[in-house]
């Protein structure tokens, strides 16, 4: 190895590229060397791809009663696939018929576009508002911290399953009223995360540098406090999303989310939950479905946190 | 931390008037009366209108809430519409079970999630690893009320007329003699009172009544009822204990005097438990606490499912017939359990890290 | 600094909870009535609306007689009098031919004076009164395992036969298929309500045995009629044809089901004289929605609440079912809107709900007139504008005595019901329940009036009932749920009873009830030597009681459990005037 004349040895620049590498490939790296993200992300993928080409994919429509239509349809029928031996004189039904004679699987496929959404809007609508709520908060202090810290824990001292069922019934069942209720229980977590990051940057020099050079609290705030924060709201949504699939299904399980004939696997579920015993299959596959969901975004959350943390960085 | 402890406190204290406030106006603006609830179709304006004028539900609602605090600071939950009994009474009588069905899930998840988080920690990276993540990421995925639905059925059902058979819903097996245990020690109680009445508490834990009374059969009765929902409730608390049991382990290994424990020539076992155990404890005891206060909230579900008649499940009845004795006293009463936790969590942080500086 | 602040604060929010802790002396608590609450609002308040005074007592009761001044209350009853220690006499306001059916009802249960005084609480009964009821019948309730059972022994001092089953226990679970378990398990001896899709699995197992429930209720389609485009009379007729009720019931009804001929179900005399309802055709109905000026349909609502009824069964299928069908039949979009029940009720009730809603009625007593009068009354709001066609006749009806002089009444009233078209009477939902096969007398009462002491569980010795849901109280007076009332009624006796499985009236405790002419008066002669289960004597001033108790707002014994009263309302009407 060459050496300067002081005896260090020389560093051969002309072979090494000093690309620039952002967070946002290192973190994408990281992501896909764990298995279980990668495994996270291609269910996701395929649940998305289902979410979105439902319309055509599915074999019937989701909302039609067959009877009357179909030879020799069957109320809450087994699956039959005539390829597996099904007779057939059966109409065919991959997942079998739901106790109003409609196709079972297409239910299934457009649920997922319903449960998508569900999850997504209502972390989103919770991250805005919890956002700006945490951001005054830890930026300001003094008074308005104080009393949006002591609601946020308010709406903590209650069960969220609890307090979303009453704020549901206050509203009048539906699943848009659903969404409301999950995602005002959801704020305080997300208030939270931004309060915590604004804390812990707020203090920082290149802040007190900004405000030095001219820029008013809000631009500060938000242009650069806030992403500092964008990471664990990250993972948190993430995460979140996944238990607002979970509160949603409950609530419609009990009767006050999605109502009919809207295929949601919550409802499916529980429209069918005292044939457990007879039939199944019609309770074991939305529930199952619901699972697969919760457990993409559980898994792809869980390794964002792993990619995004630093001082996981020796198990990468 | 003294210091800390009431600061905390009277901290709380707009927090408790906040969630009076809440569950209150709540209570108050669901739509509907109780009156109509009850009597369903059945029902008149005539009738109704005497009903509400009578429990003073027409009053107006600053007045109604002045006379509710009222109340509740003379520890007076009030009546309770539909059961025409003081609301703490139904209280005491529904508490145990939920208690006794927390309790028995908690146990579950610790008993088995700590454990196979420090495993899979510290078989990092090899397949019982693996299995254990995946395992636990689904049991964290999967709906309470499926979970319970699908275990009944395989309990029930598919292993029917086998050793392995659990009942599919109840408490206990009506006709197992369950004598409280004050009376077969020959204890007198008062009528009225504190006391008594956490007796009476204690003694509707059955588990634990029949073991003081050294009642076996009963134990094994109403053990047996209880696998199930403890199960199927447990399961989510029990994949975020391993989670976070494998995660805060995993910090830990990594830490240097972990390092210098191994190079002093500690066995792995010792190294585990005497260093590493504690020093993970602190995440873990915060979702166990938090653990803890959302097991209420899936009690609901699982109380609906199997049967049972806890707090979750009469909540639930109860905002559906507008008895608002019971909706405010019962959330008052869970609430300020979560207050409280919340409180016994951060205190024992200090217990459990001298560095955290209570602030 | 803002430590101290916020100490502050909470030190004066902590002061100002203490006195308001401190102020109810001025404050009447809620349960308190009498005259200061009653002031307070209509003095602080400019009422848009009146405020309403409680209703004043206007009975009068010397231990002998019950009476009230006059009949300008409303009610039925003038007066009740112990002529002597075996006889009570009723004198009637006007005639009442459904007196037998009405009595018979458990809620009016007789008690013993003795007990109701020592049981009378502050504003309710106390809790041994809503728990451990004394009554006259075959059981006595041992033990109220509160959540879980509810474990009644035989009456030593029963006057009757002793039960065939010494032991009988209820249990409950909302659950169908957890109560279908359980009966497979082997755990229970029979269970009410069988889910639909269950029938198949009981029937083929020889073990167990279903036992049918004759239906006497109806669920019907409600309408509006003030709101447009219902307020047609044609659309409504079309809509009467427009719905295929017997897929509906083929579906989503239980075994014993039928489609509903007429309004009442045809089991009760009188329900199905007059022509039938019109029969399911499209093409016709798709004709006269054309006439009225909809020829492409119309989009309106259909409403319900996701409760599960007799009637209703399954409410969201029938729901969907109901709107698939008058989009491909009559081209009608319907929207499907679930409401809270409270609020729907209320809605509905008051005649607010625009659209097409599904409701139902359960049979109080099996008597036309409990269905009739109370849906198509002049005061009833329900269905919107009500016909004189047919309000006039069931004012006339609802006087006349015999069966056979009221029937052409009731062709007129049901035949302008047909016409006028307020609602679509849909089904009569039966329903069952199921037993072990062993079980002997398995009974499924068309009123739900079970008594398990004619049944007997095989050889055992414990009879495990499982209902669907948990007894509210005991004090059967003042509950109107059925779980209640069946419970009660394994315990308590009224004048007269049920036979097993039917509907028609038998003495119970009173060996016979004489009418007069015009059925007004009514002379009730006592079973002698009967004893309640803590051993007192019967006689007719546990009747003057328990009436008073029920009837007598005045009476310091008018305590229950809600306070309701309802049946004592509706079916004799409480003794009170309301301003």
């Amino acid at each position: 190895m060459a050496v300067t004349e002081t005896g260090i040895p020389k560093l051969d620049v002309e072979g090494l590229s000093l690309k620039s590498v952002s967070l946002w490939q290192i973190t994408w790296r990281r992501l896909f060397r764990r298995k279980s993200a990668v495994v996270g992300m291609v269910i996701l993928g395929i649940l998305i791809f289902i979410a979105l080409t439902a319309q055509w994919i599915a074999p019937f429509d989701p909302i039609q009663q067959l009877i009357g239509k179909e030879e020799g349809i069957k109320k809450r029928a087994a699956p039959c696939v005539h390829a597996f031996g099904c007779p057939m004189d059966q109409p065919e039904h991959i997942a079998g018929t739901d106790g109003n004679f409609r196709d079972f699987f297409s239910r299934l496929l457009f649920g997922a576009r319903l449960s998508l959404m569900v999850g997504i809007s209502t972390v989103s609508f919770a991250i805005v508002i919890g956002t700006i709520l945490g951001a005054l908060g830890g930026y300001f202090g003094g008074w308005p911290d104080n009393i949006i810290m002591r609601f946020m824990d308010v709406l903590l001292a209650f069960p969220s399953l609890l307090l979303a069922i009453a704020i549901v019934t206050v509203l009048g069942p539906g699943l848009i009223n659903a969404l409301l209720a999950i995602g005002i229980v959801s704020i305080p977590q997300y208030a939270r995360v931004v309060r915590a990051s604004v804390l812990s940057v707020r203090e920082l020099d290149f802040v007190s540098a900004t405000r030095a050079l001219g820029g008013s609290s809000y631009q500060i705030l938000f242009l650069r406090i806030l992403p500092n924060a964008l990471t664990p709201l990250i993972v948190q949504g993430t995460l979140g999303i996944a238990t607002a699939i979970l509160d949603a299904a409950a609530l419609s399980f009990l009767g006050l989310g999605a109502q009919p004939p809207t295929p949601e696997w919550g409802s499916m579920l529980g429209a069918e939950r005292n044939q457990v015993f007879t039939a199944p299959h019609l309770v074991f596959l939305p529930g199952f479905m619901i699972a697969l969901t919760v457990l993409s975004f559980n898994l792809l959350g869980d390794g964002l946190r792993d990619a995004l943390d630093p001082r996981l960085a020796h198990l990468s | 931390m003294v210091q800390y402890f009431v600061r905390r406190l009277l901290l709380s204290i707009p927090v408790l008037f906040g969630i009076l406030l809440v569950t209150f106006v709540m209570a108050r603006v669901i739509p509907g009366d109780p009156c109509r609830a009850i009597l369903g179709e059945k029902a008149t304006k005539a009738v109704c209108d005497r009903f509400i004028h009578e429990k003073g539900l027409d009053k107006p609602i600053h007045i109604q809430f002045g006379i509710y605090m009222g109340e509740i600071l003379h520890g007076d939950f009030g009546q309770s519409i539909r059961y025409g009994m003081p609301v703490s009474r139904l209280l005491v009588e529904r508490l145990p079970m939920t208690v006794e069905l927390s309790i028995a899930a908690l146990m579950v998840s610790m008993i088995v999630g700590i454990p196979l988080g420090i495993i899979s920690a510290v078989r990092h990276n090899t397949w019982v690893d693996v299995i254990t993540m995946v395992w636990a990421n689904i049991g964290v995925s999967m709906p309470v009320f499926w979970l319970g639905l699908m275990l009944a059925f395989v309990f029930s059902i598919l292993l029917k007329d086998t050793p392995f058979w659990l009942p599919p819903s109840g408490r206990v097996t009506p006709g197992i003699p369950n004598d409280p245990f004050f009376e077969v020690w020959g204890l007198n109680l008062p009528e009225t009172g504190v006391l008594p009445s956490f007796f009476y508490f204690l003694s509707r834990l059955n588990l634990l009544n029949a073991a003081l009374t050294a009642n076996w059969e009963l134990f094994k009765d109403s053990l047996t009822h209880l696998i199930l929902p403890a199960m199927a409730l447990g399961t989510i608390p029990m994949a975020l204990i391993a989670r976070m049991a494998r995660s805060s382990m995993l910090e830990v290994l990594g830490q240097d005097y972990i390092r210098t424990a191994r190079a002093k020539g500690l066995t792995q076992v010792k190294v585990i438990f005497k260093h590493a155990f504690r020093n993970s404890l602190l995440p873990l005891v915060t979702v166990i606490g938090l653990s803890l206060g959302g097991l209420l909230g899936g009690a609901v579900l699982t109380e609906t499912i199997f049967g049972l008649s806890g707090v979750g499940r009469t909540l639930y009845d109860a905002i559906t017939a507008r008895d608002y004795g019971i909706v405010q006293a019962f959330t008052v009463v869970i609430a300020v359990f979560f207050v409280i936790l919340n409180l016994v969590v951060d205190l024992s942080y200090a217990y459990l890290d001298p560095r955290i500086k209570l602030d | 600094m803002k430590h101290k602040f916020f100490a502050l604060i909470s030190v004066l929010m902590l002061t100002s909870l203490i006195m308001a802790a401190c102020a109810p002396a001025t404050e009447a608590p809620a349960t308190e009535e009498g005259p200061a609450a009653t002031e307070a609002p209509a003095a602080t308040e400019a009422p848009a609306e009146p405020t309403a005074v409680p209703p004043e007592p206007i009975a009068t009761f010397d231990g002998k007689t019950l009476s009230v001044p006059d009949c300008d209350y409303g009610g039925f009853v003038k007066s009740i009098e112990a002529t002597d220690q075996y006889t009570v006499t009723f004198n009637m306001c006007k005639s009442d031919p459904a007196f037998l059916s009405k009595i018979a009802f458990s809620p009016f249960a007789i008690y013993s004076k003795d007990w109701i005084e020592s049981t009378t609480g502050d504003t309710t009964r106390t809790s041994e009164g809503l728990e451990k009821p004394v009554g006259t019948g075959p059981y006595m309730v041992s033990e109220w395992n509160r959540g879980e059972s509810l474990t009644f022994t035989a009456n030593p001092e029963y006057w009757g036969e002793a039960p065939l089953t010494p032991t009988l226990v209820f249990r409950w679970s909302t659950e169908s298929a957890a109560r279908l378990q359980e009966l497979q398990a082997g755990t229970i001896d029979g269970f009410d309500i069988v889910g639909s899709d269950d029938f198949a699995v009981i029937e083929a197992d020889p073990t167990l045995h279903v036992q049918n429930r004759e239906a006497l209720n109806t669920f019907y389609l409600g309408m509006t009629n003030t709101f447009a485009p219902l307020d047609n009379l044609k659309v409504r007729q079309a809509i009467a044809q427009g719905i295929d009720r017997q897929r509906i019931v083929d579906n989503f009804y239980p075994v014993g089901s039928e489609v509903a001929s007429h309004f009442t179900p045809c089991s009760i005399p009188n329900a199905c004289e007059g022509d039938a309802w019109y029969d399911f055709d499209p093409a016709a109905a798709k004709a006269l929605l054309a006439e009225a000026g909809f020829p492409d349909g119309f989009a309106t609502r259909l409403g319900y609440r996701d409760v599960t009824r007799p009637y209703l069964p399954n409410v969201a299928n029938v729901a969907q079912d109901i709107q698939a069908q008058l989009k491909e039949n009559l081209n009608i979009e319907a929207e499907i809107v679930v409401m809270e029940s409270g609020a729907f009720i209320e809605e509905t009730g008051a005649g607010r709900f625009d659209g097409l809603y599904m409701l139902g009625w359960g049979a109080d007593y099996p008597h036309v007139t409990n269905f009739i009068d109370y849906h198509f009354g002049e005061a009833q709001l329900q269905f919107g504008t009500q016909s004189p066609t047919y309000t006039e006749p069931i004012k006339v009806a609802a006087t006349i005595g015999d069966l056979a002089t009221a029937a052409p009444m009731y062709a007129e009233i049901n035949n302008a019901l047909r016409d006028y078209v307020p609602m679509v009477p849909i089904a009569h939902a039966g329903n069952a329940a199921a037993y072990k096969a062993d079980v002997t007398n398995p009974q499924a009462s068309p009123l739900t009036t079970e008594l398990f002491a004619h049944s007997a569980a095989g050889d055992r010795d414990v009879f495990v009932w499982m209902q669907n849901a948990e007894p509210i109280s005991l004090f059967c007076a003042d509950e109107t749920d059925g779980e209640s009332l069946r419970a009660c009624e394994q315990v308590t006796e009224a004048l007269y009873g049920f036979a097993i499985n039917d509907t028609t009236p038998e003495p119970h405790l009173a060996e016979s009830c004489t009418p007069n002419a015009d059925s007004s008066v009514w002379v009730c002669v006592l079973r002698q030597g009967v004893k309640f289960s803590d051993g007192s004597d019967f006689d007719s001033a546990d009747v003057l009681a328990t009436w008073d108790m029920g009837l007598n707002i005045g009476s310091p014994y008018h305590k229950g459990d809600t306070n309701l009263w309802e049946y004592y309302g509706t079916l004799w009407g409480l003794m009170q005037k309301t301003p």
